[in-house]
């Protein structure tokens, strides 16, 4: 596939959305998908992942007739943050950050609303016949903040930075089989990338929120001049930031606001009542029970089904879970409809123990996985494990990581298997024994399938918690790799789901896709949900406006 | 010599400076084993600050690589004396989350912090000795049932309920008079914001007025139903002069006491409601250092404190010595 931007100078990623917000409070895109597409859903109510029905995709709109206004200062809440507070875009762990580079930095290729990567600051992304060498050219007339245009130069040069073998930075993974070294620069906006290996994925990994752009040789951690909406004005770790409008953003039009104001917030409820009393205009990374506080307080709520998931990790190297039928059982002790109750209050979608739902090869004809204690009870005697006991780990992580774990418990309660839960604090879960854990608990953002399989699953992965090493799922990701052709791909790719499905290569339990809950004004519009699961329309305020 | 044996016998003399140099002595040593037992907790403590700073994105190279550049490759014990010698030559050291002096850190904070309690210590003392006086001297009345019950009531209640229930009732649900949050913005200090100081300091009056209050009852009850007191009504002195000038004073020991012992909650305790109201004092700092593994941070900020509570207590003895006349005189 060629990546290319049909018409030159326009932008690829989705313009300025107009959606100005009427009298109802809360929706989403997929509630209106629901009803249309979803009907034939298993599960009354519960929101069945289905086949994407790209038609039905737009924002949603809550439209009067209003025009997107310019100006005004946007005051934006978040949790999360704290005195490691970060700007640097190249390593940033928390949503907090996450929505400050957002508003400086752009990469390459982005996800859009529906979280499929498109062109950013390139307009060419083409391959070789094998995916072996890619040829990738900038978009004309791009300016730094500073005034400096941007080039090849600039992507070489934090490319370098994030694959220096001596300080890898977040996004050496993705860039591993890409021979850094030897990129060649054609002219001043146009690079050829070689491959160690074939990485037709290569595009799709330049959406994964770890390839912002800086300046060339300057320092990441201290630079804060990007190409991004917004201008770098101040930041206090831990306390705000504020940014100024970028009047000369490639996205013509874009941002609409003057300046963004960020302040860190300890907790949701102090954010809520920050909305409530007026000190604040959106809000975001809440939880289900926040809404009935925002709605009585007379401001509005969005909830966004994003592709973001919480893994159960089973080390498929360690007893019990070594044992395929144990690691299947465990998966069929899951209600997951009414774990998705209780955890997101039915917010949310629900997972059949694959990742990337939103991957254009998702495998959607693999039958939704129910609970069934009979089936889990059978496997378990089967592998002579009739009353097993094990340990769960678990930690505030984020999105009802503990309620879920709590449910977990119970509902395994039913097929006589006892889960005895070990609270750990955050830091002990990410510390020395992260990956190391038998039975844990992880959160993952939303990636494209093939990216994501080669940070968990693939020989030599670095994230891969559940130490799955099957040769044959890596083979069929090296081949997807080298293949151009989508629908030859997407067979590939099936195939690995499909061993991920029957847990030959997978230690994962996903029972859900997590929501994201955004609160705001009546006052702020233009806020559409994006499926990437970052909060906040995906830290998308460039497209956010306020009358 | 002479001079050296003059202050000798001065200080025995004098049980006012005994007290001074014994005191500031033991706080010397409080200190020392408040700055090791730190270090040591911040060490036991799971994880550090490479993992919380880089978070779970980051791959066990990167990890390592940020550890060797934080010195936390190192031994405890040649972090700790290298950040005493900082202390001893005037420097806090550097923060690790966010590469800042943490005096600038600090500074801000310890300013809101402090003027925070200050206000809230200032009127939540005035009301409550007032209202003490009142109460006392209609003992049993229905003023007196009143406050009194309800000072009973609030001393039950945590500190986030009662945050909670003013943030109800006066910013989000009830009424909307005073900001629900008070983020000061970075460089602005709470003069440049009265009003976001009003919740935070009605909620600290609310939970340190009924200690003083029931302190400052019971002694000037006690100090009223003296002999010297009774003589003094029956000699027809005036009512509001037998209070303020007979009883008050001799009601003061316990009262600068138990205010005291305010400051001193006032100091540690305001951690919840600044966390309640997002406001950036140093209770707030405490926590963010501690779930950044931020050790030089802790270590300040504790050290700060420990030195306050110090100080304080001094100052109460001292007040205490000077308005008790057979204690100032040498034993």
């Amino acid at each position: 596939m060629n990546y290319k931007d049909q018409e030159a100078g326009t932008s690829a990623l989705p313009q300025a959305d107009v959606s100005p917000s009427s009298g109802k409070s809360i929706y989403t895109r997929r509630d209106v998908l629901k009803g249309a597409a979803m009907g034939a859903g298993l599960f009354a109510g519960a929101k069945v992942l289905g086949p994407r029905n790209r038609a039905a995709a737009g924002p949603s709109s809550r439209s009067t007739s209003a025009t997107p206004k310019r100006g005004g200062v946007l005051r934006v809440g978040m949790t999360s943050g704290g005195a490691d507070d970060t700007i640097d875009p190249l390593v940033w762990p928390t949503n907090m950050d996450g929505l400050r580079v957002f508003q400086l930095y752009d990469s390459l290729t982005a996800l859009d609303k529906q979280a499929q990567p498109q062109l950013a600051l390139a307009e060419e992304f083409t391959p070789n016949a094998n995916a072996t060498e890619w040829t990738v050219r900038l978009r004309e007339g791009v300016t730094f903040h500073d005034g400096k245009p941007l080039t090849i130069d600039d992507v070489i040069y934090t490319y370098k930075l994030v694959a220096n073998p001596k300080n890898p930075l977040t996004g050496f993974v993705l860039l591993g089989p890409v021979d850094v070294a030897n990129i060649k620069k054609l002219d001043s906006r146009t690079m050829r990338v070689p491959c160690h290996s074939p990485y037709e994925s290569f595009f799709a990994s330049q959406a994964c929120y770890q390839f912002f752009i800086i300046p060339e040789g300057s320092n990441p951690e201290t630079v804060r001049v990007g190409t991004g909406p917004f201008k770098f004005e101040s930041f206090t770790p831990g306390e705000q930031s504020t940014f100024t409008r970028n009047d000369n953003y490639w996205q013509t039009g874009l941002p609409y606001v003057d300046k963004v104001v960020i302040s860190d917030y300890a907790d949701d409820t102090s954010q809520v009542n920050g909305l409530i009393s007026g000190q604040l205009d959106l809000i975001g990374a809440l939880l289900g029970d926040d809404i009935p506080a925002i709605k009585t307080g007379g401001c509005d709520v969005l909830v966004e089904n994003g592709g973001a998931y919480g893994p159960f990790t089973m080390r498929v190297d360690q007893p019990p879970f070594d044992d395929i039928r144990v690691r299947q059982a465990m998966r069929l002790v899951v209600d997951r409809p009414e774990m998705l109750d209780l955890v997101f209050g039915g917010y949310g979608l629900i997972g059949n123990d694959l990742f990337a739902p939103f991957d254009p090869s998702y495998d959607h004809a693999l039958p939704q996985r129910h609970a069934d204690i009979e089936q889990a009870k059978f496997l378990l005697k089967q592998a002579g494990h009739e009353h097993l006991t094990v340990t769960l780990v678990t930690s505030d992580i984020g999105a009802g990581s503990i309620k879920a774990a709590q449910v977990f418990a119970e509902q395994a309660s039913a097929a006589g298997v006892t889960v005895n839960l070990q609270q750990v604090p955050v830091s002990t879960l990410y510390g020395p024994n992260y990956l190391k854990w038998t039975f844990a608990q992880d959160v993952w953002t939303y990636y494209p399938y093939l990216p994501n399989a080669q940070e968990t699953f693939i020989k030599g992965a670095v994230f891969n918690e559940c130490h799955v090493n099957n040769a044959k799922y890596t083979r069929l990701f090296n081949e997807a790799n080298a293949t151009v052709n989508d629908g030859l791909r997407t067979e590939l790719i099936h195939e690995m789901q499909t061993l991920e499905y029957n847990g030959e290569a997978s230690g994962y339990i996903v029972p859900y896709f997590i929501p994201s809950i955004d609160g705001f004004t009546k006052h702020v519009h233009g806020l559409t949900p994006s499926d990437t699961s970052n909060p906040l329309g995906g830290f998308d305020l460039s497209n956010v406006w306020m009358d | 010599m002479g001079l050296f044996r003059s202050m000798r016998t001065w200080r025995k003399r004098s049980p006012l400076v005994q007290l001074l140099v014994s005191r500031v002595w033991q706080g010397i040593v409080t200190l020392v084993i408040v700055s090791i037992l730190i270090f040591w907790a911040t060490e036991v403590l799971p994880g550090n600050a490479a993992y919380a700073v880089l978070g779970h994105n980051a791959s066990p190279a990167e990890v390592h690589s940020l550890e060797i550049q934080l010195h936390l490759n190192r031994g405890l014990f040649a972090q700790y004396v290298s950040w005493v010698a900082g202390v001893l030559s005037g420097h806090l050291g550097t923060s690790i989350a966010s590469g800042v002096p943490v005096w600038t850190l600090l500074k801000p904070r310890l300013v809101n912090s402090a003027v925070l309690a200050v206000a809230a210590g200032v009127v939540g003392a005035t009301v409550a000795v007032l209202l003490g006086v009142l109460a006392a001297a209609r003992k049993d009345s229905k003023l007196d049932d009143a406050v009194s019950g309800f000072a009973l009531a609030t001393i039950a209640l945590p500190e986030f309920v009662v945050a909670i229930t003013l943030v109800i009732l006066l910013s989000t649900v009830v009424w909307h008079f005073f900001p629900g949050v008070s983020v000061l913005a970075p460089g602005t200090y709470p003069w440049n914001a009265p009003k976001l100081m009003i919740l935070p300091v009605a909620a600290l009056v609310i939970i340190v007025v009924p200690y003083i209050f029931r302190m400052t009852r019971a002694a000037m009850i006690e100090a009223l139903e003296s002999d010297f007191c009774e003589m003094a009504r029956l000699k027809g002195v005036p009512r509001g002069r037998m209070l303020l000038v007979h009883a008050l004073p001799n009601a003061l020991p316990p009262i600068v006491q138990v205010t005291a012992l305010t400051f001193l909650y006032l100091a540690g305790g305001i951690v919840i409601v600044e966390e309640a109201f997002a406001y950036p004092g140093i209770g707030q700092g405490l926590v963010n250092a501690v779930s950044a593994r931020d050790i030089p941070v802790i270590q300040a900020i504790v050290l700060l404190l420990a030195a306050f509570y110090v100080v304080v207590n001094i100052v109460a003895d001292v007040v205490v010595l000077l308005l008790t006349p057979r204690r100032r005189e040498a034993r």
